[in-house]
C-alpha cells in the first residue's frame, strides 16, 4: 500500500517516515511543499536519507492515489489536507488537534464519513497491548464501578506545540483520548481548568494545566498535563489511575525495566521495556487501512477531545466551569 | 542510555519471527522439528515452533502426544526413531532423566538438539552429550529461556558492551511458590527441588561474568522430591568467577503464592550498577483494592528463544546458547548441590573447549 506522510511540520513526521519505510508492504511517499521558512529542505533531507522521493506539491501527492496518509502538517493546514485525502479515497492518520476550531474538526469528520475513509488520531498511549488490557479489564468490572480517572502527562518544557499552544493543548488530548476510550465515547458535560506560566517564565503559553472533566454518568476525570521542569522518564507519563468502587489500577505506558546508576555521571540508570507506541500506532493504522478494523481514537473522538480542550481554555480564562456544547448532529 | 533505544524491541522481535516465517516458508525449505514430550513446556515450545514456520512432529511416551498434535494441527508419531527420521532437530521437553538417551539417539542420527534445562542431572552425562555433539558436529542449544527475557538480555548487552565496566559483584534472586505437589525423585544430595530453579541465576551469572572456578552453597529445607505443594526451601550460593568477579545466587520456594514469582538482580562494576526487580510496577499496577488478576504480561520469551534457535538450525547466526553453556550450568548447579551436602567449597576446572 502507498502511504504518504504529508508535511514535516510536526516533530514526529521524520519518525513516522522512518518507521513506515521499514514496514513490509508499505510504499512510502513524502511531501513537504515549501518546507519550513528556516529549513526549506527538511523533507527532501529525510527523503534522501531513506532513499525515497519527496514531492513538492500536494496535487502530485493526491494524484499518486495513496491508500493512506499521515497528516503531520501545521494545524492550520490539516482541514484542507484531510478533506483532500478523503476526496482521494485515502484513510487518514492525523496528529492532535484535528483543527483549531471544533467546527473545522467536525467538517473533517464529516468529509471522511462521506467518503467512506477512516479518520484516526495518532494517540500513542491508546495503542499497544497493555492499554487494550486496561480497557478490557475495566469493561469487565476489574475495579468495580469506575468513578474517577486521574491522569498525568508532563513533557519536557522544550516541547513546543506547532500551533503555538502551550501544555494544555499539546498534552491534554493524549490523556483525554484514554478517558474517551475507557468511557466508550461518552461526551463530557462540564470542564474546569486552571493554568499558569511559572515554567515558561511568566510569559507566553501556559506551562501548567490542571483540568477536571465531569461526565453525565457521574464519572470525573482530572488531569495534570503541564510541562516537566526536567526530562524525567519515570514521571513523564502518560500515566493514568483508574479508581473504582472496589479497586484502583494505575496504567503507565513506559514502566521501568532496569534501574541502577552510571558511575561516570552519577546519574540514575532508567530503562523501559515498553513497546514502541509510535510503531504500534502506525502498525495498527496500516493494518486497519487494509482490513477496515478500527484502531485508535476516531475522528469523532478527536472532536470530543477538541471540545473539552476548547472548554478548558475558556475555563482557565474565565475562572468558571464551562458546559461543553453538545456536538452538532453529523450530516446524514 | 536513552529509553528510546529500548523501545521497539518487542515489535522487532515479532518482525524477526515473521521474517523467519517468510524465509522458511518461502524460498528456503521448511525446518523439520521432532518435539519429544507433551507437557506444558512442550506446548509452549510447539506454539513457538509453529510461529517460526517449522513443521513439527510430536512424540511422547506418556500417551499425550496425540491430543496435543490434534489440538495444534501437527502430526504425532509413535516412536522416537520415527520422530528423528528426517528431522533437522529434536526438541527435548521430557523429564530430565530421559534427556541423555534422547540426545544420544539424536546425535547418532545426526539430528540437531534443543534441550529443556537442565541438559542432565549428572555432570558425567552432560559431558558425554556435549562431547558427542561436538564430535559429530551436531548443534546443541539448551533452552535456558531466562536469557531471552528482556531485562536479562539487556543486562547482558550492558555488561558485554562495557557499560558496567569491569564486573565486580552480581546478585540474582529467583523465588516462587510451587502450586502443585512435587513429583519426581530428586535426592537432597542432588540439590532436590532447588537445582532447576538455581540454574536460572547460575546461568545468568555465568553469561555475564564467565567461567566459575569455585562454588559454595547452603541449602535449607526439606528439598528432596516428591514433596508437598508449598514446600519451603532456600538455596544460597556464592560463585567465584575466573576473572575474580563474584556472584550470589539465591533460589527460594516460598510458603505462599503472594507473590507467585519474584526475580531480582543487582550487578555492579567499575562503571556503575544495573538492577531489576519484578516487584517494580509495570504497565498495569493494582494500587488498592482487589482487582483479581488484572494486569498485562508481555510476550513470553519462548517465541524469541525458539525463533533464534530456528534461525541457527537453518544456517543463520549462532544462538546465544550452545553446548558449553549447557555443560557449565550443570557443572555449577551440581557443584552447588555437592557443596551444600558437604559444607565445603567446590573447586571447578576452568572449561577448556575440547
Amino acid at each position: 500500500m502507498k502511504v504518504a506522510v504529508l508535511s514535516f511540520a510536526h516533530e514526529r513526521a521524520a519518525t513516522y517516515a522512518r518507521l513506515l519505510h521499514a514496514m513490509p508492504g508499505v510504499e512510502l511517499v513524502l511531501a513537504d511543499p515549501g518546507g519550513a521558512a528556516d529549513d526549506p529542505v527538511r523533507g527532501p533531507r529525510t527523503a534522501a536519507r531513506l532513499g525515497v522521493s519527496c514531492v513538492d506539491n500536494w496535487d502530485e501527492v493526491f494524484a499518486s492515489r495513496p491508500g493512506a496518509v499521515v497528516v503531520t502538517s501545521e494545524v492550520a493546514a490539516r482541514r484542507e489536507l484531510v478533506e483532500r485525502a478523503a476526496e482521494a479515497g485515502a484513510h487518514v492518520l492525523c496528529e492532535h488537534p484535528l483543527a483549531d476550531k471544533g467546527t473545522d474538526a467536525q467538517a473533517m469528520v464529516d468529509a471522511c464519513t462521506a467518503a467512506g475513509v477512516r479518520l484516526t488520531l495518532a494517540s500513542p498511549a491508546c495503542a499497544g497491548p497493555a492499554f487494550a488490557a486496561v480497557r478490557q479489564g475495566i469493561a469487565g468490572g476489574a475495579v468495580g464501578e469506575l468513578t474517577t480517572l486521574l491522569g498525568t502527562y508532563n513533557t519536557p518544557a522544550t516541547t513546543r506545540h506547532p500551533s503555538g499552544a502551550g501544555a494544555l493543548g499539546a498534552n491534554a488530548p493524549f490523556l483525554l483520548d484514554m478517558v474517551d476510550a475507557v468511557l466508550g465515547g461518552e461526551p463530557a458535560a462540564q470542564v474546569y481548568a486552571q493554568t499558569n506560566t511559572v515554567l515558561s517564565g511568566g510569559t507566553g503559553a501556559e506551562s501548567a494545566a490542571l483540568v477536571t472533566v465531569r461526565y453525565p454518568s457521574g464519572v470525573v476525570a482530572s488531569i495534570d498535563c503541564g510541562w516537566s521542569p526536567a526530562a524525567n522518564h519515570a514521571a513523564a507519563g502518560p500515566v493514568m489511575t483508574f479508581i473504582g468502587d472496589r479497586a484502583s489500577v494505575e496504567f503507565t505506558t513506559s514502566p521501568r525495566m532496569l534501574g541502577g546508576v552510571d558511575a561516570a555521571t552519577a546519574a540514575p540508570r532508567w530503562e523501559t521495556s515498553a513497546t514502541d507506541l509510535c510503531s504500534a500506532v502506525l502498525e495498527d493504522f496500516v493494518a486497519a487501512a487494509g482490513t477496515g478494523q478500527a484502531s485508535g481514537p476516531d475522528g469523532a473522538s478527536g472532536v470530543r477531545t477538541l471540545r473539552i480542550v476548547e472548554a478548558a481554555y475558556e475555563s482557565a480564562r474565565t475562572g468558571r466551569s464551562v458546559d461543553v456544547a453538545a456536538p452538532p448532529s453529523t450530516r446524514p | 542510555m536513552a529509553s528510546g533505544e529500548r523501545r521497539g524491541q518487542n515489535l522487532t522481535r515479532v518482525s524477526e519471527v515473521r521474517n523467519v516465517v517468510d524465509r522458511v516458508g518461502g524460498a528456503m525449505r521448511q525446518l523439520e522439528v521432532a518435539l519429544i514430550g507433551a507437557g506444558l513446556i512442550a506446548q509452549l515450545h510447539l506454539d513457538a515452533w509453529i510461529a517460526a514456520g517449522a513443521s513439527v512432529r510430536v512424540h511422547s511416551d506418556d500417551g499425550r502426544a496425540g491430543d496435543l498434535a490434534r489440538e495444534r494441527g501437527v502430526r504425532a508419531v509413535g516412536s522416537l526413531a520415527d520422530a528423528l527420521d528426517g528431522a533437522d532437530a529434536v526438541d527435548i521437553c521430557t523429564p530430565t532423566s530421559s534427556h541423555h538417551e534422547i540426545a544420544m539417539a539424536a546425535i547418532a542420527a545426526g539430528v540437531g538438539i534443543v534441550c529443556e534445562k537442565p541438559l542432565s542431572a549428572s555432570v558425567a552425562e552432560a559431558e558425554e552429550i556435549v562431547t558427542a555433539a561436538e564430535r559429530a558436529g551436531v548443534p546443541l542449544y539448551p533452552a535456558h529461556d531466562v536469557r531471552f527475557g528482556p531485562p536479562f538480555a539487556r543486562l547482558h548487552e550492558l555488561v558485554a558492551g562495557g557499560h558496567v565496566g569491569t564486573g565486580a559483584v552480581a546478585r540474582f534472586t529467583f523465588s516462587a511458590y510451587h502450586p502443585r505437589p512435587w513429583t519426581g525423585h530428586a535426592s537432597a544430595r542432588s540439590g532436590g527441588m532447588l537445582t532447576d530453579q538455581m540454574l536460572h541465576g547460575v546461568d545468568l551469572a555465568y553469561w555475564i561474568f564467565g567461567d566459575v572456578v569455585r562454588v559454595h552453597a547452603s541449602y535449607q529445607g526439606e528439598i528432596a522430591t516428591p514433596a508437598p505443594e508449598g514446600a519451603v526451601a532456600t538455596g544460597t550460593v556464592i560463585l567465584t568467577h575466573a576473572t575474580g568477579a563474584l556472584s550470589q545466587v539465591v533460589s527460594r520456594w516460598t510458603a505462599t503464592p503472594s507473590p507467585p514469582i519474584r526475580v531480582a538482580f543487582h550487578v555492579s562494576g567499575t562503571g556503575g550498577t544495573v538492577s531489576y526487580d519484578t516487584a517494580w510496577p509495570q504497565e498495569i499496577h493494582v494500587v488498592d483494592g482487589e482487582a483479581g488478576s488484572f494486569g498485562h504480561v508481555g510476550e513470553p520469551p519462548f517465541a524469541s528463544e525458539i525463533g533464534e534457535f530456528a534461525r541457527g538450525l537453518m544456517g543463520g547466526p549462532e544462538p546465544r546458547l550452545g553446548p558449553r553453556d549447557a555443560l557449565a550450568a550443570v557443572r555449577i548447579t551440581q557443584a552447588a548441590a555437592e557443596s551444600a551436602w558437604t559444607g565445603q567449597a567446590v573447586e571447578l576446572p576452568v572449561e577448556v573447549v575440547a
